[in-house]
């Protein structure tokens, strides 16, 4: 099914209402997020690939607090928003979030365990499809000790440390990072020595991340972040019961203190 | 067999004063462990145990407070969520979650630390050396 008319139509009726439309724009065969604000521009709007849109609407939204904003948003961009939501990067008040549905060969691509949006929508665009098993994960998980290192060692070998995986994450908004502090992460190393940079980041991530896979796709090393964050974000929703990016009301359990009987 | 080389990080207020009570109580305990006063076992950052295994440390042993004890106030609650989910991403990449102990002790229990201690360092002689994990 074709989805792009009918988001264009859906994006052209947000633009009587808003200030614009962050979504992707090709040209000259380049794709890229771009701020529509004039419906002429509308032509070269695109779905595919996916790009980190909501680190694109916190940088916008900061530097103009006050502009009504719309996003077009695939189920992953829309649990990155509701986490950036609870920790005041952004402010759900003034935006419009187009929902865009996932393919299911899209959603089979990215192991997607929710490819579509369904909380913070007004309107949707494509057909829901199926979540896909993760089955990486569980393969992992029936290795032993030893496998699980030699695994990771070979993938995080492969490192040029370009920080691709930080700059493409929605969850990474810190000021100042610690993977940047050469008390951590040693500078001028390639790769960086295991396990700082990559354990560091995966700690760092944990209850944040909502397994949009940005980071991988970012990687020009094709490391399987993705893969680890999955099972860090099982662990943490075993733990805690908390599943990032799935309620805006649940609070994010690793920075709050702990509920002990007295 | 190898002699492990165990951190300790003891928090300012109850633990430490328990490894101390353990000291003035004339109680043996293992010389492998290096004690590293903090001023709360909250402070204990996930980077900071990971560099602690970097530089060599075989086992590192994380000592708070009890609950309702951290000067505080909930400094020791931060420690409790976060070292349980640091095992896990040691777990997932290959490195053994029992070379991370997280205990609660307070200043009364010399003995207790002792005793955890030498359990602990038990524990990690049965596990290879870090620089084979590490490198």
């Amino acid at each position: 099914m074709n989805r792009l008319e009918p988001l264009r139509k859906v994006v052209d009726d947000a633009l009587d209402k808003m200030d614009g439309v962050i979504a992707l724009r090709k040209t000259s065969g380049l794709v890229a997020p771009y701020l529509f604000r004039d419906k002429e521009e509308l032509d070269e709007l695109t779905i595919s690939p996916k790009y980190p849109t909501p680190a694109i609407l916190r940088l916008i939204q900061t530097a103009h607090p006050e502009a009504k904003l719309g996003i077009v948003c695939r189920g992953c961009e829309e649990r990155g928003l509701i986490e950036m939501a609870k920790r005041n990067q952004i402010d759900l008040e003034r935006i419009r979030v187009i929902g865009l549905a996932c393919t299911a060969e899209e959603a089979e691509e990215c192991r997607c365990a929710k490819p579509y949006p369904s909380v913070l929508i007004d309107t949707h665009v494509g057909v829901r499809t199926e979540p896909v098993v993760n089955k990486l994960t569980e393969e992992l998980r029936q290795k032993d000790m030893a496998e699980r290192l030699e695994f990771w060692r070979s993938q995080f070998d492969k490192c040029i440390k370009c920080y691709g995986c930080r700059n493409a994450c929605p969850q990474c908004f810190c000021p100042e990072c610690t993977l940047e502090n050469d008390l951590w992460v040693d500078a001028g190393k390639v790769p960086p020595p295991f396990p700082t940079f990559y354990l560091i980041r995966a700690m760092h991530t944990a209850g944040k991340c909502v397994g949009c896979r940005e980071c991988e796709l970012a990687c020009p090393a094709h490391i399987p972040l993705t893969t680890l964050y999955t099972l860090i974000r099982e662990e943490v929703g075993e733990m805690f019961g908390y599943e990032p990016g799935v309620d805006l009301e649940a609070q994010p359990p690793l920075v709050l203190p702990m509920e002990v009987e007295s | 067999m190898y002699e492990p080389k165990i951190v300790a990080y003891a928090c300012t207020y109850c633990s430490y004063p328990g490894a101390d009570l353990a000291g003035t109580s004339r109680i043996k305990y293992s010389p492998n462990v290096n004690i590293i006063r903090v001023l709360c076992s909250g402070r204990v950052s996930p980077e900071l145990i990971l560099r602690t295994f970097r530089e060599g440390a075989d086992g590192v042993l994380v000592l708070g407070c009890h609950f309702g004890d951290c000067h505080f106030i909930n400094g020791n609650h931060r420690t409790a969520k976060r070292i349980p989910v640091l095992k896990g991403i040691l777990e997932f990449s290959g490195i053994e979650p029992e070379r991370l102990r997280l205990e609660w002790v307070s200043a009364s229990e010399g003995e207790r630390f002792a005793h955890l201690v030498d359990e602990f360092t038990e524990t990690i002689r049965q596990l290879p050396s870090i620089k084979q994990v590490i490198r």
